[in-house]
């Protein structure tokens, strides 16, 4: 139990009649605010102190501790009544009381006459254990005063009780069970008179030691105004043992974020640099990319016991990665460089450290499932996405299926049947590119490899494309459905006019020119080249047809809109006739019968 | 490359890539690309596309005579097929060889980029015709409204009146 006291004389007063007892050895704490005339303040506040103090020093084991307390108290007010009485310029001192009896260290009794008081810091929030003995605060617990009526009554600070006043007194007691952590404040007047109660709760709760909280007390109702004395006990009851959990949220945290170096050393050992992911940074750029990331976002899970920071870790990484069209097997290697190197990392705390690196450990491990569990997310959604596409092409191909069934049956009305519209489905299309011999396939990556180094860094599109040629040039299916996907790839998402449309095409011809030139410089016979050249420019042409069917087949639903909108609005063109017609029938049966006068088609005639 | 005339070589091809003898006296579908290839072959290499402003107008006419983009596209990839297959087995030298793929695959291209760029301005049109008839809709929106109200006038004072 840690314990410290401190007392000021104020910046207005000259003598200090405050008194205080701090005895652990004996776990009794004491402070006393002494009053009455000239010099006779200090006199009865030492005076009873004194009292408290040898009372319980001769009667500690012989009375149970609230009695002892309370016996005390009342015998140190005997002692300041005996003594007032013996001696007419000290006549009328007293003294207010507040002590604490320390039983066990999980018990204590508190017992108090006046208005010193007693304050119970528990979980950071800050509790009265004693209620201030002035006429005010009884007249409010006979319901005669409001307690805000109470603030500012004249009276608020005559004591209803006091220490001196007669022989004996009544005196409060508490008794409490201290919890780990718990903080307990004994104070006199000039500490809450001189400062807010918030003020108090946060500095008694800053976790500082208690001699440092005790002082800063003392300073705080100094800057208040100090017109009183003022005392301060403080009393901390001790912690408890620390938990797994906070010793990885301190220790283990630290531990690791201090390993962050030896993390990044090892990611570059075992490659990180090289990882596709992170292909074009520099080494350095790298490493704070991902690994420095990683062990950040470690750090802070382990500080607040969550998972967020290193699941958003993963999600981003394979997220902007799998959105640049980036493979798994990228992402699975790096996340075992990473796990690698986290696991070297808590080995060696473990090392200098078993008990802290078997909770880091712990811990860490923690971290990477949940990484694989954010992985294992974003694959999954990818997947739906993926069934979803499949079940939404199966649809367009069974609604094909009907459309050309309804198209074979002459009885069929269906004015506006779409063929499909996309010619680079033609089946009898010959395959051109089957069977390509090594050699050929060598001066195709050949010149793939010149044309990408002839393209701008900055021409994307282009670069995607020439990607996207080799795809389809290598591809011997001959079912075009390397084409059609690559094209699918390329289109993505565009509007359907020349902004859209027309890069996409200036790409694929900058693309065919580049590697077209490419062919001629590669090493390789004449031959070979010719046939590199055919087999890339039957690619070209597929790829570009497949485009150019996205294209069609993106055009097409503006003209079935129109046909779709011209249709509603012939329908009302027949409406309006009809109506005008009806109308018209109704005014000549209106003029004839009711009102001739009435020119033919004044009747709010319509226009249109 | 050897001493071949291209243009003269690949006319030979004519019949054999457009398969002429199926149509008769008639234009075989496609001809205006195999005649933009020998343009090709006749400037010489690569050339800037769509610059060959006779395919332009070829493709423009067909679509306009009633063909759609689709036929079309589909002509230039069956002469592109073709003349691809024909040019490997009439050419031995590699570099006639490399010559005719890449003007076949200019035409081939030039052509696609027509017919996407006549798809694009046939959905401008059909998207500003829409908006046309949609504001057509509106107008006689208003129009029924005010004669549906002079009706139930009328019909009602003829009602009284009976």
């Amino acid at each position: 139990m840690r314990v410290a006291g401190d007392t000021n004389v104020g910046k207005i007063r000259t003598t200090n009649e405050d008194s205080m007892i701090v005895e652990p050895a004996k776990g009794l704490y004491a402070v006393l605010d002494g009053m009455g005339g000239a010099n006779a303040g200090d006199i009865a506040s030492q005076m009873a102190r004194d009292a408290l103090h040898e009372y319980v020093t001769q009667r500690r084991g012989s009375l149970a501790p609230r009695q002892l307390l309370e016996a005390a108290i009342q015998a140190g007010s005997a002692a300041v009544y005996k003594a007032s009485q013996a001696n007419r310029e000290r006549h009328g001192m007293g003294t207010t009381v507040v002590a604490c009896l320390i039983v066990d260290p999980n018990h204590v009794v508190v017992g108090h006459v006046g208005d010193s008081r007693c304050y119970l810091l528990r979980q950071g929030r800050l509790q009265a254990l004693t209620r201030d003995h002035t006429i005010v605060e009884e007249l409010v617990d006979r319901g005669l005063l409001t307690p805000d009526e109470a603030e500012r009554h004249p009276y608020k600070n005559v004591l209803s009780r006091n220490l001196g006043a007669r022989p004996e007194t009544r005196v409060d007691l508490v008794e409490l069970e201290l919890k780990p952590g718990d903080r307990l404040l004994l104070c006199s007047d000039g500490l809450y008179g001189y400062s807010s109660v918030e003020a108090i709760q946060y500095v008694l709760g800053s976790g500082d030691a208690p001699d440092h909280v005790a002082r800063d007390l003392i300073d705080l109702a100094l800057r208040g105004g100090g017109g009183d004395n003022v005392s301060t006990i403080v009393i901390e009851a001790p912690q408890a043992a620390p938990t797994a959990s906070t010793v990885v949220k301190t220790s283990g945290a630290m531990a690791w974020w201090q390993k962050r170096q030896r993390f990044l050393q090892i990611a570059k050992d075992r490659g990180l640099p090289k990882n596709a992911i992170v292909r074009g940074l520099s080494p350095d750029e790298a490493l704070e990319l991902v690994g420095l990331s990683l062990c950040q976002a470690i750090f802070h899970d382990l500080e607040k016991s969550t998972g967020v920071n290193v699941w958003t870790f993963a999600q981003n990484l394979a997220d902007g990665w799998f959105e640049r069209g980036g493979e798994w097997a990228a992402v699975r290697s790096l996340m075992d460089i990473l796990g690698t190197c986290a696991r070297v990392c808590v080995d060696e705390v473990r090392g200098s450290d078993a008990q802290l690196g078997f909770l880091l450990d712990v811990a860490v491990s923690r971290a990477l499932v949940v990484a694989e569990l954010a992985l294992g997310g974003l694959l999954a959604e990818r997947l739906r996405q993926v069934d979803s596409d499949l079940i939404e092409l199966q649809s367009v191909q069974h609604g094909l299926a009907d459309q050309a069934a309804a198209t074979e049956d002459p009885d069929s009305n269906a004015q506006w049947v779409d063929r499909p519209t996309i010619p680079f489905l033609r089946p009898d299309r010959p395959v051109t590119n089957t069977g390509m011999s090594e050699e050929v396939m060598d001066g195709m990556s050949k010149t793939m490899t010149i044309a990408r180094a002839r393209t701008s860094p900055r021409a994307e599109l282009v670069k995607h494309v020439l990607t996207s040629l080799s795809k389809v040039a290598g591809d011997g299916g001959g079912n075009f459905a390397t084409a059609v996907l690559e094209a699918r790839e390329l289109y993505g998402v565009r509007p359907v006019d020349d902004a859209g449309v027309m890069p996409l095409f200036d790409a694929l011809d900058t693309a065919r020119i580049i590697s077209a030139s490419s062919v001629h410089q590669i090493q390789a016979t004449e031959a070979t080249r010719a046939k590199v050249l055919l087999a890339l420019s039957t690619a070209h042409q597929r790829l570009v047809g497949a485009c150019t069917g996205l294209v069609l087949e993106a055009s097409i639903p503006y003209s079935e809109r129109l046909r779709d909108v011209a249709a509603i609005t012939s329908e009302m063109r027949t409406q309006v006739a009809e109506a005008e017609k009806k109308r018209a029938a109704l005014e000549r049966e209106h003029a004839v019968n009711i009102d001739s006068s009435l020119p033919w088609g004044s009747r709010g005639n319509t226009e249109w | 490359m050897s001493d071949v005339d291209l243009v003269e070589a690949v006319s030979v091809l004519r019949d054999e890539v457009l398969d002429t003898q199926e149509y008769g006296d008639r234009d075989p579908p496609g001809s205006e690309f195999f005649e933009a290839l020998l343009r090709a072959l006749t400037v010489g290499g690569d050339s800037v596309p769509g610059l060959d402003l006779t395919l332009h107008d070829a493709v423009a006419r067909r679509l306009a005579w009633g063909d759609s983009e689709e036929v079309v596209l589909s002509d230039a990839e069956l002469v592109f097929d073709r003349m691809i297959i024909a040019c490997q087995r009439a050419f031995r030298d590699p570099a006639d060889q490399m010559v005719v793929i890449e003007a076949s695959t200019l035409v081939a291209v030039t052509v696609a980029r027509v017919v996407s760029m006549a798809a694009v301005a046939r959905a401008s049109r059909d998207r500003a015709a829409r908006l046309r008839e949609e504001m057509a809709q509106r107008q006689l929106r208003e129009v029924l409204e005010k004669q549906k109200a002079t009706i139930a006038l009328l019909e009602s004072e003829i009602k009284d009146y009976r």
